[in-house]
């Protein structure tokens, strides 16, 4: 059957059987060398890709330092927030993953898919943020459903809590450190993404409330999930911080703006307040309105939320009490008499008639009391803001010796508070005119100057300063917010940094301003408002122009003009505790802010003395209009 | 039928090395699949179903050992035409299993019939030019040959499975090729060969055959696609070394980040966890495998022997040499398995089953 192999047929067969086990062979031997140049001579390069991919360090985020005010009451902490991530290696369908997260927690499915295709190119294994800091029943919602979702998972994340409506310019936000941070040596140890402060005190604090990041090794496998961790370096915590802020007092001035703004206007004030400790410079509250909430920033805020704080035009992300100035108005007659006892020009008991008004350089100037005051002294010139005598005073001192003496007080100058971006303001000086005008400076310049006006322009911050000054007898002291640090050995009180500058002021000069400021709210002055029984409570209105009389009426309806109200005080008369100012915007009197500094007093003394906190009534909801209604005064001076 | 005497002429060194092959696969399958949990881990399943075909394909080669081949061959024309109809049958009746239809159920374990074409294929082709005068010389019996061939390839790379189906070429060229292919002949069929590649690529690969093909070209150009398995391949083989990473310690493999390792790359890991080292024992075993059994092709006793275990290890060397050049990344990644090695009950009997038929060949060298 079958044919038996020929002679022939055998030589052949056995020929090409060689050749096949030859070649068969040389291709071994050419694999075996493929493997020898990938295993062993090119071992390092692939050693090094394959750890790269299941070694990988994942960073631990330090809580940020806690900030607590001059009691230890705490004001700002951490908590976590969660984020709802998804980690596309896990994901099966991510369009339905996304819609079906989308139904079960209540969002836009649109966005979410925006935010995934904006980082599709990044590594699968990193979680991408689809929903920051979810709410409670959001997160339930997504956990709930979470089988129908592979990949969608929770993600704590330490976060900062800020109270509501409460210190938001002092405290400022955390955001992720920007490129141009980066490249900073101050921000050279930090990673892109790292949290930082970008405002107010979490910005000037920022290095001392970061703590140090820690990290973790992990072995992760190629879905992204952490199999082993291998090492692990902990996080270390932010230093807590004691502020010298009060926090009822704190809260009194907010309460206060709105309050007042509520009665006076029918809606809350806007405007900036600042009460120092006229004894070291420690700031124990510091307002600004309008402001933001911090909270939506602590975990990335939205471009919508970001675009409208930047294009509101009442500005809330700007601090008025530092970074705004306005014309003092009438507070400035403060530094005008204190230039004149302290150069000698003219005694407490200097008197000069008022009539209504004056004649300086060829020019007549208005008293804001047409039928005048008659003859006053200083202490009553400052009572009654007597524009006549303060004309006066400023003839006699001509502008450089002001502008010596509002520089001794602090006002157009840097007072170096703890806070980002302070302003200078200006105080003009002929010096000053020429370098920046090319101009001489004409005496009658000064006359405006004298009360206020003209090219005077100054910072709420800077006017507390002023009355701390006053109110101490002429130390400037350095504005501060840090009272102690918590480097881990309990609280460790901090050095305040020296006075800006010293000045020993006459105690005549001294005795009159406070007799004089004692009249203003005791007496027959403008800011009986502020009168507290057995406080001595001692300060000066003053209005500031927003726009001449007019301008006022060409732009009549498209903007507010309604002036600004000031209101400076320091407390009690002797030996002052509390030096301040209240800036309220548009409030048109200086005595409406009286209001909110008598409500911070009373607040700072029933602390002080252990009774309860003074309370404001909520406002009737009848008389608001009327009570808004302007008032015209507009007669050419301040009060 | 089995004479005594026989027995001793098994040839129990290459039976040997099959064994040794199969048991380096178990224990690299039982790496790959062992199933950690969070209280420690289990063997994963695929490792007794592996054991459970081994015992099969023993009880398969000592089947196709005791039957003599030469009676085997006679009967090819009803093996064939069985083997034709099983593969009709899954195309219309067949369960699905990875987007294609090449199993038959069959209680616990799932036959695919396809792994029993070389097989089949190896012995109607043996027996065709092992049974004339002629050989491989003349063209009209290569068109019956490739006839025979092209069949069960079509029905295959039907399933669609065109790793398996494109094995059969190499015993088709195994079997020719001792029977006297001429080298001009050859020469033809390789030549248009190659001009119907472009053909075929523009109208018979699917698009995942298409892609998978471009990305072995650059793996570059879609590191999380395509080209994903090829890197991983190379990252594979290459961090493991002189010696290994240790058995159940290759990271590539235990992490995951290589792809169907039990199975297609089963060799990768190998070359992860032994390291060259362990390459070497892999590629020598095989080397010694393949060469042992041409030797039994040498010393047949007839043609049909000859032709038989030729075409068997043509079609064995090719999935082997194919499959290692894949494993380290040198070759497109396709669905072929390596024998004895990887995964896989079906591949596992037919291939024992297989070497059964060699060494049913050197067995016979003396009988008449």
């Amino acid at each position: 059957m079958t044919q038996p192999t020929g002679v022939d047929d055998r030589r052949s067969l056995h020929v090409r059987l060689s050749v096949v086990q030859y070649t068969l062979a040389v291709v071994f031997c050419a694999l075996t060398v493929s493997f020898w140049i990938f295993q062993v001579v090119q071992h390092a390069q692939f050693k090094e890709i394959a750890e790269s991919q299941y070694l990988q360090r994942v960073p631990l985020p330090a809580p940020r330092g806690l900030l607590m005010d001059r009691h230890g009451t705490i004001l700002v902490e951490n908590k976590d927030s969660f984020n709802i991530v998804l980690l596309r290696e896990r994901a099966k369908d991510i369009d339905r993953t996304l819609e079906t997260l989308a139904a079960a927690t209540g969002v836009e499915v649109g966005p979410l898919r925006e935010i995934v295709e904006r980082r599709r190119r990044e590594p699968a294994y990193r979680p991408i943020v689809l929903i920051p800091d979810a709410t409670e029943p959001q997160v339930i919602a997504m956990r709930a459903r979470r089988l129908e979702m592979p990949g969608v998972e929770e993600l704590p994340v330490p976060t900062r809590r800020y109270g509501a409506d409460f210190g938001a310019h002092l405290f400022g936000y955390v955001g992720e450190v920007t490129e141009t941070q980066l490249q900073r040596a101050d921000y050279k140890e930090l990673n892109a993404g790292a949290i930082v402060g970008q405002a107010g005190l979490e910005h000037a604090y920022n290095a001392l409330l970061m703590g140090t990041e820690g990290a973790k090794d992990v072995i992760v496998n190629s879905r992204g999930r952490e199999i082993k961790v291998l090492d692990q370096e902990q996080a270390v915590v932010g230093t807590p911080l004691q502020l010298t802020i009060d926090a009822d007092l704190q809260q009194s001035a907010e309460d206060g703006f709105k309050h007042y703004g509520m009665v006076h206007a029918g809606r809350p004030y806007n405007g900036a307040a600042v009460v120092l400790d006229p004894r070291s410079g420690e700031v124990l509250s510091l307002v600004s309105l309008p402001a933001y909430d911090p909270n939506k920033f602590a975990v990335g805020i939205d471009r919508a939320t970001w675009a409208s704080l930047t294009t509101d035009k009442e500005r809330p992300l700007q601090n008025r009490a530092l970074q705004a100035t306005y014309s003092p108005g009438s507070t400035f007659k403060i530094v005008v008499a204190t230039a004149a006892m302290e150069e000698g020009v003219a005694t407490p008991d200097f008197r000069v008639h008022c009539n209504g008004g004056a004649t300086f350089y060829g020019r007549r100037f208005a008293c804001w009391n047409k039928s005048g005051h008659g003859s006053v002294d200083m202490r009553h010139a400052i009572e009654q803001s007597c524009n006549v005598y303060f004309y006066t005073l400023g003839q006699m001192l001509g502008v450089d010796r002001i502008h010596k003496w509002a520089s001794a007080l602090g006002l157009g100058e840097i007072n170096g508070i703890d806070l980002p971006n302070e302003v200078s303001g200006l105080v003009p000086s002929e010096a000053w005119k020429q370098r920046v005008r090319k101009e001489r400076w004409y005496p009658g310049e000064t006359i405006s100057v004298a009360i206020g006006q003209g090219q005077v322009n100054v910072t709420p911050l800077s006017l507390a300063v002023m009355m701390m000054t006053v109110a101490n007898g002429g130390t400037r002291y350095t504005p501060h917010l840090l009272k102690g640090v918590d480097r881990g050995k309990g609280l460790e009180p901090f050095t305040p940094p020296p006075p800006r500058s010293q000045v020993r002021m006459k105690d005549s000069t001294v005795r009159a301003l406070r007799e004089g400021l004692w009249l203003a709210v005791n007496g027959a002055g403008t800011a009986g408002r502020a009168r507290l029984e057995g406080r001595d409570v001692s300060g000066k209105t003053g209005t500031a122009q927003v726009i001449s009389l007019t301008g006022a009426l060409r732009a009549r309806g498209k903007i507010d003009v309604r002036d600004h109200g000031w209101f400076v005080f320091m407390a009690p008369r002797d030996n002052p505790v509390l030096a301040g100012v209240i800036f309220a915007e548009h409030a048109e009197h200086g005595y409406f802010g009286a209001s909110i500094a008598k409500h911070i007093i009373d607040t700072y003394f029933a602390k002080l003395e252990g009774r309860p906190l003074p309370k404001l009534e909520k406002p009737p909801a009848t008389n608001v209009i009327a009570a808004a209604t302007p008032t015209p005064q507009r007669s050419g001076g301040t009060q | 039928m089995f004479e005594r005497r026989l027995f001793f002429h098994i040839d129990w060194a290459l039976l040997s090395a099959l064994l040794c092959i199969v048991g380096i696969g178990i224990a690299m399958i039982y790496s790959t699949t062992y199933v950690t949990t969070p209280g420690g881990g289990h063997v994963g399943p695929q490792v007794w179903t592996q054991i459970y075909a081994l015992i099969l394909g023993v009880i398969a080669l000592v089947i196709f050992l005791a039957i003599d081949y030469r009676m085997l061959a006679e009967h090819s024309l009803f093996v064939y035409a069985g083997l034709i109809g099983l593969l009709v049958f899954v195309l219309f009746k067949g369960s699905t299993q990875f987007g294609a239809q090449r199993w038959i159920a069959l209680g616990p374990l799932n036959l695919q019939p396809s792994e029993f074409a070389r097989l089949t294929v190896a012995l109607i082709l043996a027996m065709f030019f092992g049974e004339n005068r002629r050989g491989a010389r003349n063209t009209s019996d290569l068109v019956i040959g490739g006839f025979f061939t092209l069949v069960p390839l079509l029905l295959i790379a039907k399933q669609p499975d065109l790793g398996t189906a494109v094995t059969l070429l190499p015993v088709f060229f195994g079997v020719t090729y001792l029977a006297g292919l001429r080298m001009r002949l050859l020469g033809v069929i390789v030549l248009a060969g190659i001009l119907i590649a472009p053909l075929a690529w523009t109208f018979a690969l699917e698009d995942y055959q298409k892609s998978r093909i471009q990305m072995f070209i650059d793996p570059s150009k879609d590191p999380r696609g395509a080209g994903y398995q090829t890197i991983q391949a190379r990252i594979t083989v290459g961090s493991g070394g002189l010696t290994g990473k240790g058995f159940m310690q290759g990271t590539q493999n235990q992490y995951k980040f290589l792809p169907v390792a039990h199975n297609d790359f089963i060799f990768s890991v190998l070359a992860e966890e032994q390291g060259f080292v362990g390459v070497l024992a892999g590629l020598g075993l095989y080397l010694f495998v393949i060469l042992r059994s041409l030797e039994a092709a040498r010393l047949a006793k007839d043609r049909l022997g000859a032709y038989l275990v030729g075409g068997i290890i043509a079609g064995f060397s090719f999935q082997v040499i194919y499959n290692v050049a894949m494993s380290v990344g040198l070759a497109p990644v396709k669905g072929i398995t390596l024998p004895l090695m990887s995964y896989g009950g079906s591949s596992l009997i037919a291939t024992m089953a297989t070497f059964g038929l060699i060494l049913n060949v050197r067995m016979r060298r003396f009988t008449n």
